[in-house]
């Protein structure tokens, strides 16, 4: 049926701004959603080894946009925590790619996300969010710390600002088609 | 800078979360199936008398187009949970199911309306 979905991911370290961001570009107030997990260990693909499992609930926190008639663009907020990958595979499997939140004030906590998304081959961008304005970093600072490829765009952003984190979203997808074999242009 | 925070590799001990295994209708998950948690579904034109509550409170939610992580977030189901149900719902004819996120990844048809839908935002 023609009706096709397409997914983004803002993720980041802890208190970057991701639900912030969500929320000031999503045409509804964003939505939470849960995903019950279980720690892994042997035996686990057995409904009798679920007992006694430790069991942690993750929310997930997610707006829409509309496109046109048959498009949805959703983007979704990665947890807080790192420590989910199975969530983060989730979510990014089919994504056009990723928004990184990087907070000035703790650049290393968004490394994790730079280096999960470059390795599996997702296009991202590093959107800085300027929470007070100043920022003490130069660019070049940020992509050292961040190691990000030159390729990698960097955007700098507020994410209370729905123009603002607009542009980080235009800058991802432009990213994403500039990765496209151009062959079939 | 030290980044001691990583600890994402795919084979380290800690932080191996997983779904939870569940039981639907005689069906696990995770199983292989194509929905997606943004792969949106509508109602179909049939008789629901025959179906359970909790299966008929997700078809009476999908009058418009919706996605299965809107249904998990409305009803209060977990993903794992709404995505078995949605997909049995599917299965037996009563949803329609819309194209998943992941097969329409590399066309740059999409891509270039998202971007210009964003423009126009
Ligand atoms: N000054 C300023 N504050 C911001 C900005 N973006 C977010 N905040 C604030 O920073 C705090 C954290 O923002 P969230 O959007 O909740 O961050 P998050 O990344 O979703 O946080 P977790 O989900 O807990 O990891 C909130 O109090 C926001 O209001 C910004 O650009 N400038
Ligand atoms: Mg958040």
């Amino acid at each position: 049926m023609e009706r096709t979905s397409v997914k983004i991911v803002v993720a980041g370290g802890f208190g970057t701004g991701k639900t912030t961001l969500v929320g000031s570009v999503s045409e509804i107030a964003p939505l939470t959603t849960e995903e019950v997990l279980t720690e892994a260990s042997v035996g686990v693909d057995d409904t009798t080894g679920v007992e006694g499992k430790t069991h942690t609930t993750v929310a997930l926190d997610f707006g829409r946009i509309t496109i046109s008639p048959d498009v949805v663009l959703y983007l979704f907020g990665t947890p807080g925590q790192d420590r989910f990958w199975f969530i983060w595979d989730e979510l990014a499997q089919g994504a056009v790619g990723a928004i990184v939140l990087v907070d000035t004030r703790r650049l290393e906590s968004s490394f994790p996300a730079v280096d999960y998304f470059e390795r599996r081959g997702v296009p991202f961008v590093a959107a800085v969010n300027r929470f007070f304005g100043e920022c003490a970093y130069t660019e070049d600072e940020i992509r050292s710390a961040l190691e990000l490829a030159p390729e990698v765009p960097l955007v700098w952003c507020d994410a209370r600002d729905r123009g603002s984190s607009k542009l980080a979203l235009i800058a991802l997808v432009r990213h994403a088609l500039g990765r496209l074999s151009p062959a079939r242009a | 800078m030290p980044f001691d925070v990583w600890d994402g590799e795919d084979e380290s001990a800690g932080g191996r979360f997983v779904p939870l295994y569940v039981l639907v209708n005689g069906r696990t998950s995770p199983r292989d199936s194509r929905l997606d948690l943004a792969t949106q579904v509508v109602a179909l034109p049939v008789d629901t008398r025959l179906l359970d509550a909790e299966y008929l409170r997700i078809v009476d939610q999908c009058g418009n187009w919706i996605s299965v992580a809107e249904i998990g977030a409305y009803l209060q189901i977990p993903l794992t949970i709404a995505k078995v149900m949605v997909d049995v719902l599917v299965e037996q004819g009563y949803l329609g199911v819309g194209t998943p996120a992941q097969s329409k990844i590399v066309d740059r048809h999409i891509l270039d309306s998202v971007l210009a839908g964003l423009e126009r935002l």
